[in-house]
């Protein structure tokens, strides 16, 4: 009782308030199921008609429910791997693998003192960070996840996300502007010259894509790129490609051109003056960002979620087990199979190594047959669901990309603020221009050519 | 650069991407501790040597050249001459000169050594010879020296230190770890060596004291201290 | 909310109570000034602002001084106007420190000038030392100390690329160097008895023969070095962003660099093959065979590559004193309390930074009279206001990491 005590009364203003609400929200969703289930006809009659409203609501929070537990995720994949390529082991203490570090981090920040320096505008100063993370968030809505699987299948989603996605550069010039301190004012500018400049490569690098799929909703791109691997638009536009990930890493303020918040020249940009869970916001934001950027060049360039081959459906095998015509089999199945397949995958553990106690060969073989009834159970989804199958593959293509932002920032020095942007407006502008042309051409040849 | 641009970064992630896979450098320290080198400097400890008796003699050189005075000390120096209440780092300079000048091999006005009596170490040399200057029979030559001078001088036991190589130390905590051998002469015993001592002593004394001023005024930079008056003498 | 005490609102309202502190009203800013009235013209027009210009204060916290150096820069967005450097922050005294130790102990005090070249800080005291007294070092001693010091060198070296690169923004050169460094502070922690401040060098000759660690442990290194140090600059030697980044900035010409009495990589990046170690030589360097490497340029990216080039003369120096080493003592035969007869005596070596160099006055006791060092870092500081003015912050850092300046040896 005292250490929760204790905890309670290091909790600043901002951790109380979040630690109290969350379990309110909590228990009131929990409330409201339970009244829905009960009190239903005319409740479940009014969402089943109004289904947009279900799908806006469940969406809005699972986004934001799921965008701080990926942030944590490629906070720590960035300690992880950026250490291993340093040499190091980097975070191996808190959970398996160090791979709780990042919520520790997290609880941390909410742990921090919420200050605000002196001569601050304390308003804009407290709304930045929420900005940033709300135009982070509020991308993830559109992109396509899996069939089925998304926020909204806009018409305009690709305008939408340039859209919503530019806002992060306003929150960032709120903070730099509203933290009293010249070094933040430095990069809040740095951070608008830089997102202005690359917004319009950016966005023309698409323009050709755009062209070829007819279409701006991103779900509509990703089944337009369905079938084999060479359907994907990478083999179409491979310089758009290149210029789209270039130009989103600078988006993203990634290394190399992460000038906003150069901690080698101005100390730490927009946060310099940031700390706690305001620090934190910005903190997940631009992890969230990371992710949003990965998705959109997988769902853009990289076939989203689409598997890089298809096979025949002959060879898919039908897994469909009828549980109810089991009988009293499922109940025997339910209650040996563990037991009998744990002693089984113990044995040869406490067999073959004699200096091994029993409880721990039997917690071995709890793990392993836990693993393999996990792996069954993913493949068995994976088979039988389609959104399934489409989640897996689109976040194992996203997380590659993620693991090559944090490989760049691994390995690259920054550039220097005039050498980014004369890179955006002489090298990466014209290219994309020269893109769009050749697109546009190659398709009236084709139209000429072969008319439909 | 007439190369592919671009090229350099690529070579670069692959040189991370390699050392991605490559074994770590990172020493887990609490789990795996390095070994320091035999030579190290780094632990600040006193030594021991073969007897198991603490090297230290209380010089205050360590102490006097701490930059930032992090050595103090306690305790009696060998001699038992000073007995220091962890002294104020002001005070260590006179003790360190005194201690650097007896390092220094010169002659110093030592009280402890200044008048111990003077022997004649022929009786001490025979007794020596016929033990074959073995250590390991320190007592009998011990009780043969008292024997032969009817105590144990000073002189003869650093003499019998000298000539066997036991530890002076060694040698005096034998001699008082048993009852029957005595540091000073009996009062109602005379032995023939007793008078032939007494006036050695006073001739020692004299051209001993005359040989330390005259090796004295030539030093400069430092003031000799007064006999007997010793700092933090206890 | 409590009320607040009136003194500590008035002085929220009125920050220009704080002499430090002057608050521009209508722009709503904090400028630095100094405590007092500008004392020269040059001060008083450095702290007057132009037009759209503004001071931010670089340091002495800030995570690329290189320690505790704060410069006071004149921003015209981001562009450097004009800087001013502002010194002092890790100040001891140590050459006053020195004259009141005697001539050992004040080896100890010259170690920790500079924390990343130990050595090479105590050998002019030492060899200053040697002259006033008329020690004959045995020659043994004398390739011990050549060797243990180019290690040194390859050490503070290592350290300069990682440092170079986290400057940039690079993450990763750095932790390659430590462990570049580690090793090598392993070395000389088994031949010296510390890692960071060896307090090796003895007057008279050196603390302690070479050992069968330390060999063991060199020999390791050197049969894997070439490959590694080789391998680690790939990150960087070929990198286009890197070298378009140094190229061509903070040119330091040859009349500017005689004019502010740099020396060392710095001087020979700029064209002049200057080295003490041949120039004026000690020890034992007229009987090694190596190169002094120079660059034309003048720019961060020669001050970078020269100093690359020099690791690479470091390993056959240290080759060579392998093979050369003759047996014999360590140490030449001294008296424990040293008086000099009065004199003065002057000693310079060429360290990983340029010329390290110490001036020793005796009056005849056993502690010197006066104690000057030279310290390089403290010179090329000097030169800062020529290669940054009209560069960007970023560039600003670039230029000040390719110095390479150590603050313990710039404040003394």
């Amino acid at each position: 009782m005292t250490a929760v005590a204790r905890s309670w009364g290091r909790l600043t203003l901002a951790g109380k308030i979040v630690f109290t609400i969350v379990p309110l929200l909590l228990l009131l969703g929990l409330g409201l199921l339970v009244v829905v289930l009960i009190a239903g006809k005319p409740i479940v009659d009014f969402l089943a008609a109004n289904m947009w409203l279900v799908r806006f609501v469940v969406a809005a929070t699972v986004v934001l429910l799921m965008s701080v537990p990926s942030a944590f995720l490629i906070i720590y994949m960035e300690m992880k791997v950026i250490a291993l390529m340093n040499l190091r082991i980097g975070p191996d203490r808190v959970g398996p693998f160090g791979s709780l570090l990042s919520v520790v981090h997290g609880l941390k920040v909410l742990m921090k003192e919420d200050f605000s320096p002196t001569g601050a505008d304390r308003v804009v100063f407290t709304l930045a960070p929420v900005v940033v993370y709300m135009s982070a968030v509020m991308t993830l809505l559109v992109i396509p996840f899996a069939p089925t699987v998304f926020g909204a299948d806009m018409n305009i989603g690709l305008l939408y996300l340039f859209g919503v996605g530019g806002l992060t550069v306003v929150g960032l010039l709120m903070a730099g502007w509203s933290s009293f301190n010249k070094y933040s004012l430095i990069g809040g500018l740095r951070s608008a010259a830089q997102v202005v400049s690359y917004e319009i490569p950016l966005t023309l690098s698409v323009v050709g894509l755009l062209l070829l799929a007819g279409t701006m909703s991103l779900n509509q791109i990703t089944i337009n790129q369905s079938g084999w691997f060479w359907n994907w638009y990478v083999f179409q536009q491979p310089l758009g490609a290149l210029i789209f990930f270039i130009a989103a890493t600078a988006e993203a303020n990634r290394t190399p051109f992460d000038l906003t918040e150069a901690d080698s020249e101005i100390v730490a940009g927009f946060a310099t003056e940031y700390s706690g869970m305001r620090f934190g916001f910005f903190f997940f934001a631009e992890y969230v960002n990371v992710f949003v950027v990965s998705g959109l060049i997988v769902a853009l360039f990289f076939g989203g979620w689409n598997a890089p081959f298809t096979w025949p459906a002959e060879w898919t095998p039908h897994l469909a087990i009828d549980l109810g015509s089991m009988g009293l089999g499922l109940l025997f199945a339910i209650l040996l199979v563990p037991p009998i397949a744990i002693l089984a995958l113990s044995a040869p553990f406490y067999v073959g190594r004699s200096s091994l106690p029993w409880w721990q060969a039997l917690i071995i073989g709890f793990i392993l047959f836990n693993l393999i009834v996990g792996a069954a159970v993913v493949g068995w989804a994976f088979i039988s669901w389609d959104w399934v199958a489409g989640l897996i593959w689109f976040l194992l293509k996203s997380y590659l990309f993620v693991f090559t932002f944090v490989w760049m920032r691994g390995t690259l020095p920054r550039v220097r603020i005039d050498q980014l942007m004369g890179f955006a407006w002489k090298w990466l502008l014209p290219a994309s221009l020269l893109n769009l042309f050749v697109t546009a051409a190659a398709l009236v040849v084709v139209r000429i050519i072969k008319p439909a | 650069m007439s190369r592919l641009p671009g090229l350099g970064i690529v070579k670069g992630m692959g040189l991370t991407l390699r050392r991605f896979f490559e074994p770590k450098a990172t020493i887990r320290y609490p789990e795996v501790r390095v070994d320091v080198p035999p030579k190290f400097r780094g632990r600040l400890q006193l030594l021991y040597d073969e007897w198991g008796t603490l090297k230290c003699e209380t010089c205050f050189q360590c102490a006097q050249a701490c930059p930032i005075e992090c050595i103090d000390m306690g305790g009696i120096d060998t001699k038992g001459r000073y007995h220091i209440h962890w002294g104020a780092p002001e005070t260590y300079g006179e003790r360190r000169e005194e201690s650097a000048l007896r390092r220094s091999g010169r002659p110093v006005p030592d009280t402890a050594y200044a008048h111990f009596d003077p022997i004649h170490p022929e009786a001490l040399e025979a007794i020596l010879d016929r033990y074959d200057h073995d250590p390991k029979d320190m007592l009998a030559i011990l009780e043969a020296t008292q024997a032969e001078y009817g105590h144990l001088p000073v002189a003869a036991l650093k003499l019998i230190s000298q000539r066997t190589g036991a530890w002076y130390a060694m040698i005096y905590g034998t001699a008082t770890y048993y009852r029957h051998l005595r540091f000073e002469p009996p009062a109602d015993v005379a032995t023939p060596l007793a008078a032939a001592t007494a006036t050695a002593r006073a001739a020692r004394e004299t051209t001993f004291l005359a040989g330390l001023d005259a090796s004295l005024a030539g030093s400069s930079g430092t003031t000799r201290a007064a006999p007997g008056a010793g700092p933090a003498r206890a | 909310m409590t009320a607040a005490p009136p003194h500590g609102h008035a002085h929220q309202a009125n920050p220009s109570d704080d002499p430090r502190v002057q608050l521009d009203e209508a722009a709503g800013v904090f400028e630095p000034v100094p405590p007092y009235p500008p004392r020269t013209e040059r001060e008083s027009e450095f702290y007057t602002l132009g037009d759209g210009e503004m001071f931010i204060n670089m340091g002495p916290q800030h995570p690329s001084t290189h320690g505790v150096l704060r410069i006071v820069l004149k921003l015209d967005g981001e562009q450097v106007v004009d800087l001013d450097p502002v010194l002092g922050y890790l100040h001891r005294g140590v050459e006053k420190l020195c004259e009141n130790a005697d001539f050992h102990h004040t080896i100890a005090y010259l170690d920790p000038l500079e924390y990343i070249s130990s050595l090479f800080c105590e050998w002019p005291g030492v060899l200053a030392f040697e002259k006033l007294l008329d020690v004959q070092v045995p020659r043994r001693a004398e390739y011990i100390r050549v060797l243990a010091t180019e290690l040194n060198r390859i050490l503070s070296h290592s350290m300069f690329i990682g440092w170079m690169a986290l400057d940039l923004g690079g993450l990763t050169p750095i932790l390659y160097g430590l462990i570049e460094r580690d090793e090598i502070a392993e070395m000389l922690a088994s031949l010296t008895g510390q890692r960071l401040l060896y307090n090796y060098l003895r007057i008279g000759g050196v603390n302690g023969d070479l050992n069968h660690d330390f060999m063991s442990r060199l020999g390791d290194w050197m049969s894997r070095a070439t490959t590694q140090i080789e391998a680690n600059l790939g990150l960087l030697n070929e990198n286009e962003i890197f070298v378009r980044r140094m190229r061509g900035l903070g040119t330091l010409d040859k009349e500017t660099a005689f004019r502010m009495a740099v020396t060392g990589p710095n001087l020979r990046a700029s064209g002049v093959p200057l080295d003490f170690r041949r120039a004026h030589p000690y020890s034992v360097f007229p009987e090694l065979d190596f190169d002094i490497p120079t660059r034309d340029e003048g720019d961060c990216l020669a001050r970078y590559l020269v100093r690359i080039d020099e690791i690479k003369q470091s390993l056959r120096i240290i080759d060579q004193c392998l093979h050369q080493m003759p047996d014999g003592p360590v140490m030449a035969k001294l008296p424990r309390l040293l008086r000099p007869r009065p004199g003065r005596a002057y000693a310079a070596v060429e360290g990983p930074r340029g010329q390290y160099a110490a001036y020793v006055i005796s009056d005849g006791t056993d502690q010197p009279f006066r104690m000057r060092i030279h310290d390089p870092s403290f010179v090329h500081l000097q030169s800062v206001g020529v290669l940054m003015s009209g560069h960007l912050i970023a560039d600003a850092m670039a230029v000040m990491a390719s110095l390479d300046p150590i603050m313990g040896g710039v404040d003394k």
